[in-house]
């Protein structure tokens, strides 16, 4: 019988349509593959032994990607980044949503948490990346900037995922909203001692992180004036509102892309400039259509392909531990030591629990760093992206546990027959 | 488990009132019902002042209670401290409160049991009933000094079932659907097989005999168990009216109670002939059209054979009832109900015309929230 290759070759003398045996698995075929058995193992691991699908993603990725078996190389990585960067986008685009200051200005104590828990984890940090590390304090305020937040895109899908409702569920939405604000802000103003300390050009050091925010924010303050205007014109609620918020949404994207301003930091002005500009509720009741669960499986294969598993050593591995304990340990406490009056000191230890994730915002933002600095940023740059990778892991479960605890979680509905 | 044969019926001051108000839980976000009532009551740092909150059914109501009080203004002072005890501490948690007899878009299956004894029972024996009577109601309590009284005042209310739902009508909607009904609250509660009306018995202890019957068949084990519209009951020594919607404002719910408290002493004083055997053959006809169509509702009248419009009806009664008004210090809370069913304007008209203007069920709701919000212009005059 003839080989395949020698049958194919046999046939291209006839047909001369056809290419080339081809050599490979086409990136974008490979990257579908990919998706399905992310897809595949996130249920698995949810139905059979109640684990976070987000796992499951993650996993699929990391084991698939240039850090383990090579199978996703970095070329086909980059080749995803613009569906993760819309990904990570409308999932930030949600959590600026959910910024509520009519909520931080009728309970003043939940701004008291959110300062202690974002401000004790930056502290906590920036002193151990800089006295046990040993990183510089440039790095070290950046490593602070990109793991004080917690993990935007883990606890909204995870609420989703088990329709959580509850008193622990939307402060840990709240307190994940603010702590983004807060680290997204820190990130700016690191941007600029970074440039100061590696390369001490003060104009960059002063104009970069203006432009980073300023370009942010008018570029959500805009797009969401623009898609309240649009949507102002149709029903409140329907699939055409649907389609506007998505359509700005990634116009906001490009627009990010093309001038080179971060797109989660962006989006997430967007969604917060929605919530606050929205005074007749134009789009306040329009959510996302469920297909963002698609997107979402984007976003954490490409995020646990990103992981450099491949540097995790006995040393890193324990100094991200280390960072992971340490931050941990301050948001906890955060949350815990502030609010007594007004929630019960159980349900605030699980709001303490459930902020913990830390994932696919702080590697953006550490790809926002190394694209500056490639050269030196990638050592320093390993904790935090390290530390990022194991929380991948343990965070969806952290979050899923604290909702579940607090009685606030629904049983997945049976299927249908 | 208490033997209802030898329930005993405590005294209480003729024509004392007490209100009960099952209210909506909603979210900020979208106006859904929410999960919040656990929540809400562990934080909740309140001394009972104005009467109780407590838990109901389900995870998404909350219920106040006034405390028994003499008068309608004291039943106002209570409200409204209740009122704002709670739209303060909703604020706390980032829900609002709201009043209306359904909520217009909710998905009943998306509902939790509220933790306890007693709703894990219900759901129990019920099923998916017990999510689906996520529906919110006002109780009427009205004092009598004896369970005879009792018994007599239930009849004699019964009758008066279809002007208490057209006042208070305020639930049109349900499943995102105008129903064309007034109040589509009251269909939640017929599914219950011991909802209508209370048995045809002459006095207290004939009504013992019914629930000593009741509990040895294993139908009730208790008065909870009896949904009727109006029923006695034994351990407040009152009768309470259970067929009202809950209304949008505190006013209105004041209001209500002001019409109880009138027509009962009126009814005590009277004593008009009540034929309960007669009133029981078109009870369930009469309370159907009040639910459908309100103030335009024709009642049956079987004892003289003929139908009567209730926008006759109801405005009489009102005139006639304006002497015990005067006299119970509740004229302006009369007069109100009195310009109502003059102009048919009330909570289930206004709910549609908000529709018609926001043209959505979330604005619709949030409206009704800040409706809900507002201070009771009662307590403002006082």
């Amino acid at each position: 019988m003839m080989p395949p290759r020698q049958g194919w070759e046999a046939l291209q003398e006839r047909l001369l349509f056809l290419p080339p045996l081809p050599e490979q698995l086409d990136p974008l075929a490979l990257f579908a593959l990919l998706l399905v058995a992310g897809l595949l193992v996130g249920e698995t691991l949810f139905r059979r032994f109640g684990l976070s699908r987000i796992v499951g993603y993650v996993l699929a990725g990391a084991v698939a990607g240039p850090g383990v078996l090579g199978w996703l190389d970095r070329e086909t990585v980059a080749l995803a980044k613009p569906v993760a960067d819309a990904a990570l986008g409308l999932l930030l685009l949600e959590t600026g949503r959910h910024l509520d200051l009519r909520w931080l200005n009728a309970n003043r104590s939940l701004l008291a948490s959110a300062l202690a828990e974002s401000g004790l984890a930056f502290v906590s940090i920036f002193t151990f990346a800089l006295l046990a590390v040993g990183l510089s304090p440039g790095w070290s305020a950046a490593t602070a900037a990109i793991t004080m937040a917690s993990a935007p895109a883990v606890v909204l899908l995870t609420a989703q995922e088990n329709r959580a409702q509850g008193q622990v569920t939307q402060r840990t939405l709240l307190l994940t909203a603010i702590s983004c604000a807060l680290s997204f802000v820190v990130f700016a103003l690191v941007l600029g001692v970074v440039h100061a300390e590696q390369a001490g050009d003060w104009l960059n050091a002063i104009v970069h992180p203006l432009w980073v925010v300023c370009g942010s924010a008018g570029i959500g303050l805009a797009c969401a004036r623009l898609a309240l205007a649009i949507a102002a014109r149709q029903a409140k609620g329907s699939a055409a509102q649907v389609f506007i918020l998505v359509a700005v949404a990634l116009l906001a994207i490009g627009v990010a892309r093309m001038l080179a301003v971060p797109v989660f930091l962006s989006l997430f002005m967007m969604g917060a400039a929605l919530n606050l500009a929205d005074q007749t509720k134009v789009l306040a009741y329009t959510r996302l259509p469920e297909g963002h669960w698609t997107l979402a499986i984007v976003l954490f294969v490409v995020t646990g392909a990103m992981l450099p598993l491949d540097k995790l050593s006995w040393l890193t591995g324990l100094q991200a531990i280390g960072l992971i304990v340490v931050r941990g340990l301050a948001k906890f406490a955060g949350v815990v030591l502030t609010g007594r009056n007004d929630l019960p000191a159980a349900k605030r230890r699980l709001v303490g629990v459930g902020i913990q994730p830390l994932s696919a915002t702080a590697i953006f933002m550490g790809a926002e760093l190394a694209a500056i600095y490639p050269e030196v940023s990638g050592q320093a740059l390993l904790l935090p992206l390290l530390a990022a990778a194991l929380m991948e892991l343990a965070g969806p479960q952290l979050c899923r546990y604290a909702f579940k605890q607090a009685g606030e979680t629904e049983p997945p509905p049976e299927p249908r027959r | 488990m208490s033997d209802l044969s030898q329930l005993r019926f405590t005294p209480s001051r003729p024509l004392t009132l007490g209100v009960e108000l099952e209210l909506q839980l909603v979210s900020l976000r979208d106006y859904d019902l929410t999960r919040a009532a656990t929540d809400l009551l562990g934080g909740l740092h309140y001394d009972d002042r104005f009467g109780e909150i407590k838990l109901e059914i389900t995870e998404s109501m909350i219920e106040v209670n006034s405390r028994p009080r003499q008068d309608v203004t004291a039943i106002a002072a209570d409200l409204d401290g209740l009122r704002q005890v709670l739209v303060e501490h909703c604020q706390r948690n980032n829900i609002a409160v709201c009043g209306g007899g359904t909520h217009a878009f909710h998905h009943w299956p998306e509902r939790r049991i509220s933790p306890g004894e007693r709703f894990a029972f219900l759901n129990e024996r019920y099923g998916y009933l017990s999510k689906q009577f996520t529906v919110f109601g006002q109780h009427i309590h009205i004092g009598v000094p004896s369970g005879d009284d009792a018994i007599w005042l239930t009849h004699a209310l019964n009758l008066h079932v279809p002007h208490f739902v057209a006042l208070s009508a305020a639930s049109p909607y349900l499943d995102a659907t105008d129903t064309g009904f007034e109040s589509a609250r009251l269909n939640a509660v017929s599914a219950f097989p011991l909802s209508g009306q209370a048995p045809d018995v002459a006095d207290w202890a004939a009504f013992l005999d019914h629930m000593a019957l009741l509990q040895s068949c294993g139908v009730a084990e208790s008065i909870k168990d009896l949904y009727w519209d109006v029923r006695p009951k034994p351990e407040y020594g009152t009768v309470e009216v259970r067929v009202c919607d809950t209304p949008l404002t505190v006013d209105r719910a004041t209001e209500l109670a002001a019409f109880a408290q009138c027509l009962a002493r009126y009814l005590l004083r009277e004593r008009p002939p009540v034929v309960p055997a007669m009133q029981a053959l078109v009870a369930r006809y009469n309370k159907f059209q009040a639910c459908r169509f309100g103030f335009a509702a024709e009642l049956a009248d079987p004892l003289r054979r003929c139908k009567t419009p209730l926008a006759t009806a109801l405005p009489a009664l009102l005139e006639q009832l304006a002497g015990d008004a005067d006299d119970l210090g509740c004229r302006p809370q009369l007069d109100r109900l009195r310009a109502l069913a003059a102009s048919h304007q009330g909570d289930a008209a206004w709910l549609r015309q908000t529709y018609q203007a926001t043209g959505n069920l979330h604005d619709l709701t949030r409206a009704a929230a800040d409706e809900f919000a507002r201070p009771s212009s009662y307590c403002a005059q006082a």
